[in-house]
């Protein structure tokens, strides 16, 4: 289908489009481009899309949203730019541009999801998690990924907070609903309202986030300007405790996007590591070069079995690097999306570091048991 | 046509829809053209299958790397099929005890050379894009790089080729020796050819033991004579630096403006390392170099021997197109390249060429082998900056041309310079290359229009 319309590109994005030289760098970290080695998956291939469209070349079809959609954004294109460029706010902007012209994509069934239900998975039931105080000056917020995908998971960090004695409490949470605006939709105010009016009733002072993703919304996003508490990723509130545990099994760590470059947060998950894990060794591509895991910018939701496929490869990638034992990060989406690609023969094993730490606690209460 | 392809390569690599061809209707330069196809072959029987079809039929046929080539090399200009070779990315052999690694054309080169690491070896010629570049891309353009005075280019690496000929026969050539003068050299005849002559399926390379140790200098001078001087005393000096860079007055201004690199005011910069298996040789190397620096009236040396001193000090020549690239909307970026001793000439005539036009030219480059990246700097969307940096262009090549120079170093003719191959071969020359074009390839379907060839 093709149609008409044109874009409008405004000074700032056409300068945005120029600037990129096509040097084609990007294609040395695009996770997606590793996959397929098509160019319209890169970075430098939507940027020629779009400055197509721009000089009225190319006219804005389904197919150019379609592309668009083929991004996790990641971000590592945008620090290896030699040019300044940042793919995925061009990507993101043109993703928005292609929904207000009429190329709706999947997405939009999952915003009428999150309306109705409060979470992505249109779960009617939500797991009663405990932890309700009147008051604690924690507000622990856990997002969808955890809450309905990796239960397991959050389970074990509540616990370490239990172990390690933080005063928090939790509210009837519904999505954040930031990540509609990846994919060329709106926040949902009304929710973003509900969170806040929820979390403020606790008097809780700080916010404290498993998901990476919700810690961007709730300390960048404009809908939350609001909230009035301090936002904390659950790894910046940990890196300062003591942990009478450790481990002395080879241990590696994964850089979720959303953490590392879009956050800044590298730091503090390995501070916290080193009191635990003597034997850590990084990945080859680590930092502000980690490989996605394939579960960002929508693109799990859109493309499931492409996603699953670069999280193999990022995962066997760490094993090859790093030859670890254990595989930390600390998102629900990596996670979740490196569970699913692990394949049997692989011996890794792959936790949230919040989990992993009371996984230790719980070994060592185990040891002292016997030993008693 | 499309069938057949699809029945080449299967339906998965293949596609003909308009969105997935305009990125291949460019490369790094400002030459657009659509090509009609696009097949990602596997094996180099596909290939064989796919340039067998295309010459009973006439059809153009690009084999493209990642594209990243700044002449216009691999843009479709008659449309065709193009050939991307991006999955045919295999490392075959690394045989160490022959010093050879035998790779598919599609191998990234800092693979390739992320795997001879781990053995202590190194495939040395290092481009600014060997994260991305394709051996067989490498092979093609003869890719140099910054250590091309001591090290060579890729052409110095190729023992031998399996290339997939125009009229449709899978060949063979070159060997797995360190020596070979069995016939003509043909292997050496695809390297630097640009996919005119046929389409490179897998490559055999020399490869070196990776130097163990590395010291590195800045010296920065008022008169660009003076870093002149400082070079070819060097490169004359029984040492050869493993680097030799030099960055002009215009570069250093626009770094010093636009980073947090702190500079001096001067008018050029040399950026030299000395490499070797002990400490000793590299010393003795450096104490050669620093005398010569000091010699020419710099403003300051500085030395690094550790990584961190190191990457300080290499900072502002990595910058360097980065920082241009964001300073402009749109640039050229050339390689002519010159006798070392003709170096400030070339410096100096190219600030005229840009003052007679009025078009930034920042110019910065590997002085220890004569090739130059004059970067030209203007806005695509001006009509008359267009013009004007063409005639720049211009300018500068027949400048290089009168230095005894060439027009390309280590990126290639492709479209952007086949206006100008005249200037640099004379007709006989020029005629004995349309011969061996024709003879290979009889029904011009190998990358046509490129180099002017089939003018």
């Amino acid at each position: 289908m093709t149609m008409s319309i044109q874009l409008q590109f405004d000074e700032k994005r056409r300068k945005a489009i120029t600037q990129c030289s096509r040097c084609g760098f990007c294609r040395a970290v695009c996770p997606i481009f590793d996959l397929t080695k098509r160019p319209i998956t890169n970075a430098h291939g939507k940027i020629i899309l779009l400055k197509e469209v721009m000089e009225g070349k190319l006219p804005a079809t389904e197919e150019v949203a379609k592309a668009m959609l083929r991004c996790t954004a990641c971000m590592n294109c945008t620090v290896n730019c030699p040019s300044g460029v940042d793919p995925q706010e061009i990507v993101k902007a043109a993703r928005r541009d292609m929904v207000d012209i009429g190329f709706d994509n999947l997405f939009k069934a999952m915003g009428e999801v999150v309306e109705k239900y409060g979470n992505i998975y249109g779960k009617e039931k939500r797991r009663d998690w405990g932890h309700r105080k009147e008051r604690a000056p924690y507000l622990l917020f856990l997002g969808c990924v955890g809450a309905y995908r990796e239960e397991e998971s959050v389970k074990e960090t509540l616990r370490l907070l239990d172990i390690l004695k933080v005063e928090y409490t939790m509210v009837d949470e519904v999505c954040c609903s930031g990540v509609l605006e990846d994919v060329g939709y709106k926040i949902k105010e009304d929710l973003a309202r509900r969170n806040i009016q929820e979390i403020q009733k606790t008097g809780a002072n700080t916010l404290i986030t498993t998901c990476p993703y919700c810690y961007r919304v709730f300390k960048d996003h404009p809908s939350y300007k609001d909230l009035g508490l301090e936002v904390k990723h659950i790894t910046q509130f940990l890196k300062d405790f003591d942990f009478h545990v450790k481990t002395d099994k080879k241990v590696t760590y994964h850089d979720p996007c959303d953490l590392g470059r879009h956050a800044g947060i590298y730091d503090e998950p390995r501070q916290i590591i080193l009191k635990i894990a003597p034997n850590f060794v990084e990945p080859r591509r680590t930092r502000d070069n980690a490989m996605c895991c394939g579960a960002g910018g929508g693109f799990r939701g859109a493309f499931a079995k492409e996603s699953v496929k670069i999280a193999r490869n990022r995962l066997s990638q760490i094993i090859e690097d790093t030859g670890a034992e254990i595989l930390l990060t600390e998102c629900p989406s990596c996670l979740h999306n490196f569970r699913n690609a692990k394949r049997q023969k692989q011996k890794i094993e792959i936790y949230n570091l919040t989990e992993f730490l009371a996984k230790l606690y719980g070994e060592r209460t185990l040891g002292e048991k016997e030993a008693a | 046509m499309i069938k057949k392809l699809i029945e080449i390569v299967g339906q998965d690599n293949f596609t003909d829809q308009l969105e997935e061809l305009v990125p291949y209707s460019y490369d790094a330069s400002m030459n657009v053209h659509r090509p009609d196809a696009a097949v990602w072959p596997e094996t180099a029987e596909q290939i064989l299958a796919i340039v067998k079809f295309a010459n009973e039929y006439k059809i153009p046929v690009i084999p493209r790397g990642a594209g990243t080539s700044l002449s216009g090399g691999v843009v479709p200009i008659r449309g065709g099929v193009i050939i991307d070779l991006s999955k045919m990315n295999r490392i075959l052999e690394v045989s160490i005890e022959n010093r050879y690694a035998r790779v598919e054309a599609g191998v990234v080169c800092d693979d390739l050379n992320r795997e001879l690491a781990k053995h202590g070896f190194v495939f040395p010629p290092d481009p600014a894009s060997s994260t991305v570049s394709t051996i067989g891309g490498n092979v093609a353009t003869n890719a140099g790089g910054i250590k091309g005075a001591k090290y060579g280019t890729t052409r110095d690496y190729v023992l031998g080729l399996q290339v997939v000929l125009p009229t449709g026969e899978l060949m063979r050539t070159g060997s797995y020796t360190m020596k070979c003068v069995s016939g003509y050299d043909l292997a050496k005849l695809f390297v630097g050819a640009e996919g005119t002559l046929g389409v490179i399926t897998e490559v055999t390379l020399k490869i070196n033991p990776l130097p163990r140790h590395a010291m590195t200098a800045v010296a920065t001078y008022a008169r660009l004579e003076d870093a002149g001087k400082a070079i070819f005393q060097t490169m004359t000096s029984g040492v050869i630096p493993s680097v030799m860079e030099i960055m002009d007055k215009v570069t250093l201004q626009s770094i010093r403006e636009n980073t947090d690199i702190a500079l001096p005011d001067a008018e050029a910069m040399i950026l030299t390392e000395a490499d070797g298996f002990t400490w000793e040789e590299v010393e003795a190397q450096m104490e050669v170099v620093l005398g010569i620096l000091k010699n020419n009236h710099p403003i300051e040396v500085k030395t690094a021997r550790d990584e961190k001193d190191r990457l300080n000090l290499w900072k502002a020549r990595k910058s360097a197109y980065a920082t241009l690239a964001r300073v402009s909307n749109s640039f050229v970026l050339d390689d002519v390249t010159v006798p070392i001793s003709r170096i400030p000439e070339l410096l100096v005539g190219i600030q005229g060429i840009s003052q007679k036009y009025g078009i930034v030219v920042a110019t910065f480059g590997h002085a220890g082998d004569g090739n130059l990246h004059p970067q030209i700097l203007y806005d695509e969307y001006d009509p008359d900056q267009v013009e004007r940096t063409e005639k720049v262009e211009e300018e500068i090549f027949k400048l290089a041309i009168s230095l005894k120079g060439t027009l390309s170093g280590e990126h290639g003719i492709g479209l952007s310079k086949a206006g100008y191959m005249t200037l640099e071969h004379d007709p006989v020359e020029m005629d004995l290359m349309r011969r061996v074009k024709k003879a290979l390839d009889p029904n011009n379907i190998m990358n046509p229009g490129k180099r002017a060839l089939d003018d």
